[in-house]
């Protein structure tokens, strides 16, 4: 009984860190504007995986974003 | 019983902290362990978040978390990004961590390990971190504005073309003087430059894969890109085992000052797709994992302090930079105390993607608390090593001597044993010709590094490639800072062209594109041309320079903050941001004084130019040289009259302040404040951010 609750959260331990992970580097922001563009009523069209990749870091790396 | 016991452990912390501390101060004689200042400055962080940076949350800032943030508020999927506190505080901390708190301690370490760590420790905890949280929350209030922006609206019109100025300045000064700390770290070193050279096409190589093959799989790509980039440390010893190969990547630090120039601005014209964000993905995970590394390592080895706590040259004397311990200790140290770059990213993407404002606290404070420590840990690899070895790599080769047996004579002299041995085995061992005359902290901190690293896995066989491995990791993320600055810069100089002519300013038109990445590069590559050909090896006059702007900048951040604090009625609060402000105006306007007009030649700008015209005018300088004598007082009158227009600035924006303040506190101006309207928050209390839906 214990072996499995700590083989679940060590599951569940894994998962979020898989998933801040992919927040982190940048992997999961084509899904989270997906998500976002589905929330919003906006009119304008949704930009594809590779359109939405250069326009973000066209916009990331127009402002200071590295540090001395 | 459950806060008796709490209030037990946090006392026992706080007793630990201060014990290590006291003996950090007060030991003499043996050699002191580094876990005295891993145990030191992780006891004071705990203290200093618990306790000051609470205080900060609850009474001065009052953090609300039931008004809804800018990421709440436009979550669009592109700025504003409602982000889990943990993750974003990973983006916050790679945007901070660059290569200053990794330089400036280990040249701060000439005075010793002792003032250095103080001022790490205690800037961080009472400056430093205070401002990273205060202008973090402040652009959370206001939409996500920048510094700029804030200066402008909270202080005055002028206060705001002040603050762009001033990251103008600082953005010049800081790509040349990294510049110059890779030129000196790869100068007649062909293991080294191959291997940086080899992370463009590795970096071209990722880019068309995320572009073109799988876009935005920025995980997997990095991870087969920094394989690609430790396959390249190792390969760079065949390169400089074999004489055609190594002939061919050995060069001299102007003919690598040229290349980094090009290189500069080939990464500002290029696409950002091609080689500035596949190369900056690359650095991220590097630095975090050599970070992370060499953390393990020092707990792992716990090496010795062989340096003394305090050295000779805390009277100004310094082979590696001149200047008293007050102000240049402060000055040299700068990002691992405070920085006042942080205000451009606390005040940038940041508080366009915090989910809460209590997640300020550990995202503001926290992250500026890790960076201090990564200063700690470099002072820690810095001082690990005989002091001679330290003055031998750091010095420049006009004070100590360009030969192992001068350099171990003069050195010698001084009171630190050096044989001329030691130096060329220490060489051999990590694969390089010489590591003589290499000032700007990188070699050295690249061998307390692979001595740390090698003590902990492969002993000796392996020091050349952990030597490599650090020196590619410094020098990798240096120039991520160096392409993605010029870029930033391109457009800040595009923006103030656009003032005098409107098409300048746009930003998709070649002809713009081309003069302003020239203008961007053209004024940082003077800076490190004038490094290179410097006598006295550059850093001696650039990182002072680099320090003083940066600690302006911070005075510039901590001036909104404080006008901010005033007019949120927090007046019996405001020493908070008050003492820290009035210790830098002091440091930076010390240094800017003793830089300009100190009459020793190694320390004041004029009294060096002047001492070179005296030398022409009594026919002591070769005919041969004259030209480059006139070109070197040049450099040392610009020099200073940079310093003095950084000096002037902070006067005139404390001047202006100062009459903004008391106008407000007397009553004859009605303090407005510009936030934005509260917006009470729709999210639930546990929402955490993560994955929505799947939390």
């Amino acid at each position: 009984m214990r072996m499995q609750r700590a083989g679940k959260f060590a599951k569940r331990s894994l998962r979020r860190f898989w998933r801040g992970l992919r927040e982190w580097c940048g992997d999961a922001a084509y899904e989270r504007y997906l998500r976002a563009k589905g929330r919003q009523d906006s009119e304008s069209g949704t930009l594809n995986a590779e359109e939405f990749y250069v326009e973000q870091i066209n916009r990331r790396y127009s402002r200071p974003n590295r540090c001395c | 019983m459950k806060g008796i016991l709490k209030f037990i452990v946090w006392v026992c912390v706080g007793i630990a902290g201060a014990g290590a501390l006291g003996a950090i101060a007060l030991h003499r004689g043996e050699p002191l362990n580094a876990t005295w200042f891993v145990v030191a400055a992780v006891c004071c962080y705990m203290v200093a978040y618990r306790l000051y940076s609470a205080f900060i949350a609850a009474r001065l800032l009052a953090l609300d978390d039931s008004r809804a943030t800018p990421a709440e508020i436009h979550d669009d999927g592109r700025d504003f990004v409602p982000t889990n506190k943990w993750v974003l505080f990973g983006h916050h901390f790679a945007a901070i961590a660059g290569p200053g708190p990794l330089v400036g301690p280990t040249l701060a370490a000439q005075f010793g390990y002792l003032p250095g760590t103080l001022w790490l420790i205690a800037g961080a905890a009472l400056a430093g971190c205070v401002q990273d949280f205060i202008i973090l929350f402040c652009s959370i209030r206001r939409d996500g504005k920048t510094l700029g922006q804030m200066a402008r609206e909270e202080v005055s019109a002028l206060g705001g073309f002040i603050a762009q100025i001033a990251v103008l300045a600082i953005m010049v000064i800081l790509l040349a003087v990294v510049a110059l700390v890779v030129v000196n770290a790869l100068k007649s070193s062909p293991w080294g430059t191959f291997t940086l050279a080899m992370t463009i096409p590795i970096a071209l190589l990722l880019g068309v894969y995320l572009r073109f093959i799988r876009p935005g799989r920025v995980l997997e790509a990095s991870l087969f890109g920094v394989a690609l980039v430790l396959f390249a440390v190792v390969a760079g010893q065949w390169v400089a085992e074999s004489p055609s190969w190594a002939r061919a990547f050995t060069l001299g630090g102007v003919s690598l000052a040229f290349v980094i120039i090009a290189y500069g601005f080939a990464a500002a014209v290029l696409p950002v797709w091609l080689l500035l964000a596949p190369r900056d993905y690359l650095s991220a995970f590097i630095k975090t994992g050599a970070i992370f590394s060499l953390a393990a390592g020092i707990l792992f080895v716990r090496p010795h302090m062989m340096m003394p706590p305090l050295t000779r040259f805390i009277d100004g004397s310094g082979p590696v930079f001149a200047g008293k311990v007050f102000p240049f200790c402060f000055i040299t140290i700068a990002c691992g105390a405070i920085s006042g770059f942080h205000s451009l990213i606390s005040s940038g993407t940041t508080p366009k993607m915090i989910l809460r404002e209590s997640h300020a606290r550990v995202i503001g404070y926290g992250a500026m608390l890790l960076e201090s420590f990564v200063g700690v840990m470099a002072m820690v690899a810095a001082c690990a090593m005989p002091p001679g070895v330290y003055f031998a790599i750091n010095s420049p080769a006009s004070i100590v001597g360009g030969t192992p047996a001068a350099a171990a004579a003069t050195i010698s002299s001084w009171g630190y044993q050096l044989d001329a041995q030691t130096m060329t085995q220490l060489a051999h061992s990590v694969g390089e010709q010489t590591l003589l005359n290499r000032a700007g902290g990188a070699p050295s901190l690249a061998v307390g590094m692979a001595q740390i690293f090698s003590s902990t896995i492969g002993g000796e066989r392996l020091l050349s490639i952990w030597y490599h491995f650090a020196i590619m990791f410094e020098a990798l993320f240096i120039l991520t800072v160096l392409d993605a600055g010029t870029r930033v810069g391109r457009f800040m100089v595009q923006e103030l062209g656009g003032r005098v002519w409107k098409p300048f300013a746009r930003t998709g038109w070649m002809p713009g594109i081309l003069l302003s990445s020239a203008i961007i590069v053209g004024m940082w590559g003077y800076f490190l041309y004038q490094g290179v050909v410097d006598p006295l090896g550059g850093i001696n006059s650039l990182w002072p320079l680099f320090g003083i702007s940066n600690q302006l900048l911070a005075a510039v951040a901590l001036v909104v903050a404080t006008t901010i604090l005033l007019k949120m009625k927090r007046l019996r609060w405001i020493w908070v941001t008050l003492v820290p402000m009035a210790m830098l105006v002091a440091v930076t306007m010390t240094a800017s004084y003793q830089k300009i007009f100190d009459g020793h030649p190694n320390l004041g700008f004029l009294s060096k130019a002047n001492s070179l015209a005296a030398q022409i005018a009594a026919g002591q300088i070769p005919a041969a040289k004259i030209a480059e004598t006139h070109r070197l007082i040049f450099n040392q009158r610009l020099d200073a009259v940079v310093t003095g227009v950084l000096a002037l600035m902070i006067l005139v924006l404390l001047v202006e302040a100062l009459f903004q303040w008391y106008a407000m506190l007397s009553g004859r101006r009605q303090a407005v404040l510009h936030e934005a309207p509260y917006v009470a928050t729709q999210w639930a209390a546990g929402f955490t951010g993560v994955a929505h839906g799947d939390d």
